[in-house]
């Protein structure tokens, strides 16, 4: 399938790179990590959405009678709260549409940052989109790292800058807490610190998950290890939550929430790394 | 910030000095009716400051400071106009005043009874009698500072009397011409470029050694000063006062002059956080991004300021409509956005409203059925604006003659070039420009009106005409689907030329017929992009639109996406936005983004934003206002109005705080489209 499926384009993003860029957030993700802020993004097909503020309760969105929403549900709604979550783009679409900021993103320094749920997961659509780019946009994944290696050094090829998740050194813990191994992920990782792309990883910082010093201690040294000498850390944010009722579904996260997450900066001081608190 | 500073903050924030403030309900209407019309407005001034009593906080060193919540009243014969508020929306010259000092004035003034024939004996012989009150109410306030404020005192008896010999007392002069000015009942008086005037006693005081931060602390004392009063100067609603500044922007040589004392202006209203003065930053091809980062930082404090107006665009704009290129590059900011010229300018800069969406609705209603295509209707939406700016021109010159709408008033022509040198009132026309500006409210609801009756009715003939105008006509009842479709279309914002090409189009046509036509004062009109409160006034009067908007609600404000437009973000929105070539429409009227606060959280975000202004102004956009926006905290803030009392917002030109706003200008804030990064 060549075509894609966007859930959302934010034209003026701030923190997915260098410059003033616009990130395009490609439906569908391999992972569940227990803490994702982006729930609609997990699933690959289009679905229909409900936003619960403002909701009276009146019941018509689901008059259709399946207890599904519809795209009747769209009109049927009296507060517009019902939407299809999920377009389709042609690479062409979608990159005539992003061209047309071309000249601003520039003149800013920025570009466009691929993310989602996990673009490796399309990879048919990005690499095209990335094609037909080449040369007119600078072009960032923003990237959990998980995908068969060879995909990943083809898509590498196509990109001029990486945002690179790390999350969790133990396999274990790392199948645990997103439901999938980390094998792939720190393969790929390799591949992208020896790769001449610019890069940059983020360390989500989870609290009782990620930011144990054993965990931030490994992540550490595998920077060091492959010469890395700058981390970007996101300490969790109470608001992860926000998004689940909208896609139908509990937010149950088994850490404590409401425990500050620790950035341990002594700890990447000691293997000689700079970090920022995002 | 001194603790001086802290204690004056403190008193203001408690807000206590307003329940000592008298009512004086004085009726002068036996008093003034043998008077001339000069005369009358002298005599009410002078009542006015012989009842204000010297009004001083503990510790300060400013003064002038209301005792009086309102003035005499009269009401004027000819017209039954009740005395109110005065002309205003113009920025004086403070310039002159302050480097002659009032006796030289009143020197001057009698000079000119002397040798100018009896035509202009009454309006000089009023004019003595404001400068004359005005110095002995500085006099009282002298008796007054003997005691307990020894700087304020001796000041005093340097100023207002004779030329200020410091940056001290040049701000206590400022705060008395300002002070006196509100007393005559003037409105809208903008502080202008405050940077230029006062730099040369700003520099000399350097120069003698003084220290920077002694400097700042004397500003922020005056900025502090302004506020006390800001709920009875007020507006539409309070808070649109008009005291507002303009920061840098290019000298008379056309090389920018932003400085060290605008620098020192934008610290103390960081330090300060407060409504007043309202900032404008003048920008243009030489600004370093610093000041755009300088400026982010400014907006990431959520007051809504500074706006932004670009020098490359406006003093262009200005000169095509006829303004002298050294009145023009001097241009300052009225009350809200529209560009005036200081000293010499008496525009009426918001006289006069088009409303793009009721034009292109009543056409739609009128002639829709009978056009075959999408040309036939634009040429009758054509005519109708043509036929509008007409009927808004006519009803400028006529039926609100000037003088109607500006009494006249001596005092407030001390401070306009021209005047006291022909020995003639400003409201006679002695001003250099007397022109009139009408503003375009809701060019991106009519736009996108217009490009939902193309693509639906004419292009795709998915709607029928008598269906669109039955819709329109229940206000969308029962026709929701419809709505949708309508909503659906293209929108001004996503940087779309289905749209943005009509937008053009609306804005040649108002601004090129409108533009240079001639007023009833030997000026011209001039077409703009502002809206004013019409965005909430004139929107409320107005039936369903087919851009998709129910009836009565809001436009936009200003030169905006609307409310209902879905739009992809930003950066389209700057595109759609300055297509047009902004000089031909330079009456005034932002661009208004609202980003959510989130984006400001660090260095990286606040740089982003400062960019995005400086694309803005690459792009040749003539003025933007960008806010930093928290929707949850302004929801939160209207079921908990006690936890939020310094809550400031920008609500058009101005920003004001919302809990003092009527309940649909905090609601349309609340819509405006927001952008998170
Ligand atoms: S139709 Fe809308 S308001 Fe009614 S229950 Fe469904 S989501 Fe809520």
């Amino acid at each position: 399938m060549e075509n894609g499926i966007v859930f959302s384009i934010e034209e003026f993003a701030t923190f997915d790179g260098p410059g003033i860029r616009s990130t395009v957030f490609l439906k569908g993700c391999p992972l569940r990590c227990m803490w994702c802020h982006n729930p609609e993004g997990q699933e690959f097909d289009a679905q229909y959405v409900r936003n619960p503020n403002g909701c009276l309760h009146c019941g018509r969105c689901l008059s259709s009678g399946t207890g599904e929403l519809t795209q009747e549900s769209v009109g049927a709604c009296p507060r517009g709260l019902v939407r299809l979550c999920g377009e389709t783009y042609t690479p062409r679409a979608l990159t005539e549409r992003l061209l047309k900021n071309a000249s601003l993103l520039q003149a800013a320094g920025g570009g466009v940052t691929f993310s989602g749920g996990e673009p490796l997961s399309q990879p048919v659509f990005l690499k095209r989109c990335l094609d037909l780019m080449e040369g007119k946009l600078h072009r960032a994944l923003q990237t959990s790292g998980y995908c068969e290696p060879t995909l990943f050094r083809e898509i590498l090829s196509r990109l001029d800058y990486v945002l690179f998740d790390l999350k969790l050194i133990d396999e274990a813990a790392h199948l645990h807490y997103t439901g999938v191994s980390n094998r792939w992920i720190l393969e790929n990782f390799t591949l992208l610190a020896k790769s001449r792309i610019p890069f940059v990883v983020r360390v989500p910082l989870i609290p009782g998950v990620t930011d144990t010093a054993e965990n931030l201690t490994s992540i550490a040294s595998l920077l060091r290890e492959n010469g890395v000498s700058y981390a970007e850390l996101l300490p969790y944010n109470k608001m992860a939550g926000g998004k689940y009722a909208m896609v139908g579904r509990d937010y149950t996260p088994t850490f404590d929430e409401h425990q500050a997450p620790a950035s341990r900066p002594e700890l990447f001081a000691a293997y000689g790394i700079d970090i920022k608190i995002l | 910030m001194t603790e001086r500073v802290q204690n004056l903050l403190s008193i203001l924030q408690k807000r206590e000095y307003r329940t000592w403030r008298v009512t004086n309900d004085l009726d002068i209407n036996a008093e003034i009716k043998h008077l001339d019309r000069y005369h009358r407005d002298a005599y009410r001034f002078k009542i006015m400051l012989e009842h204000e009593k010297a009004v001083l906080f503990e510790g300060e060193r400013i003064g002038f400071y209301r005792h009086a919540k309102d003035f005499p009243y009269y009401t004027r014969p000819e017209d039954g106009y009740i005395s109110g508020w005065g002309f205003g929306n113009l920025t004086p010259n403070y310039e002159r005043v302050l480097s002659q000092g009032l006796d030289a004035v009143l020197e001057e003034i009698r000079e000119k009874r002397r040798t100018m024939d009896a035509t202009h004996t009454s309006f000089l012989d009023a004019l003595e009698m404001t400068v004359v009150a005005a110095l002995a109410l500085a006099d009282r306030y002298r008796e007054a500072a003997k005691a307990a404020h020894p700087e304020l005192y001796g000041a005093l008896g340097q100023v207002p009397h004779k030329p200020p010999r410091s940056f001290y007392e040049a701000c206590v002069f400022m705060k008395f011409i300002i002070f006196t000015l509100r007393c005559n009942a003037n409105v809208h008086l903008t502080i202008g470029r405050f940077d230029q005037y006062m730099l040369p006693y700003y520099q000399a005081d350097l120069d003698r050694g003084v220290a920077r931060e002694d400097l700042l602390d004397i500003l922020e004392e005056f900025f502090v000063s302004v506020n006390f009063d800001t709920d009875l100067y007020q507006g539409m609603q309070q808070g649109d006062n008009g005291q507002s500044v303009v920061l840098g922007g290019y000298d008379a040589n056309g090389h920018d002059a932003f400085n060290d004392l605008s620098m020192l202006c934008m610290e103390a209203s960081m330090e300060l956080n407060l409504i007043d003065p309202k900032i404008n930053l003048r920008v243009n091809k030489e600004t370093p991004f610093s000041l755009y980062l300088l400026g982010t930082h400014m907006t990431k404090q959520g007051l809504g300021f500074p706006q932004y107006s670009n020098d490359d665009v406006v003093i262009d704009g200005l000169v095509k409509l006829g303004y002298d290129y050294e009145d023009a590059v001097n241009y300052t900011v009225a009350a809200c956005w529209e560009f005036i010229i200081p000293g010499c300018g008496a525009d009426i800069p918001n006289f006069i409203t088009m409303n793009f969406p009721k034009v292109v609705n009543d056409t739609l209603h009128a002639e829709l059925e009978g056009c075959e295509n999408y040309d036939q209707l634009w040429e009758k939406v054509a005519q109708a604006i043509r036929a509008e700016c007409d009927a808004l021109m006519e009803e400028a010159n006529t039926k609100s003659q000037f003088s109607t709408c500006a009494r006249q008033s001596p005092y407030l022509s001390l401070y306009i070039d021209g005047c006291l040198e022909k020995g003639l009132d400003f409201s006679d026309a002695a001003a250099k420009y007397n022109n009139y500006g009408c503003h375009g409210a809701g060019i991106s609801n009519a736009a996108d009106a217009l490009a939902a009756v193309k693509k639906t009715v004419f292009e795709e003939k998915s709607i029928g005409k008598r269906e669109l105008l039955d819709a329109l006509e229940r206000n969308f009842e029962g026709c929701e689907e419809l709505r949708l479709r309508l909503l659906d279309c293209p929108k001004m914002g996503n940087n779309d030329d289905a749209v943005d090409d009509i937008s053009i189009a609306l804005m040649e046509i108002f601004s090129s017929y409108l533009n240079g036509k001639p007023n009833d004062r030997g000026g011209i009109f001039r077409a703009g992009t502002g809206s004013a409160m019409e965005y909430l006034l004139s929107a409320s009067k107005v039936p369903a639109t087919a851009d998709g908007r129910r009836a009565f609600e809001p436009y936009a404000s200003s030169f905006s996406p609307s409310l209902t437009a879905r739009v992809n973000g930003p950066l389209s929105v700057l595109q759609s936005f300055t297509k047009f070539d902004m000089t031909k429409i330079i009456n005034g009227g932002p661009l208004t983004i609202e980003i959510h606060d989130t984006t400001f959280r660090n260095e990286d975000g606040i740089e982003k934003v400062a960019r995005l202004v400086q694309l803005f102004i690459r792009l040749k956009g003539h003025q933007l206002q960008i806010n930093s926006i928290n929707r949850d905290r302004l929801l939160d803030a209207q079921k908990h109005p006690e936890k939020y009392p310094n809550l400031i917002v920008r609500v058009w030109g101005w920003s004001g705080y919302f809990n003092e706003l009527d309940l649909p200008y905090q609601n349309h804030i609340i819509r405006r489209a927001e952008f998170r990064a």
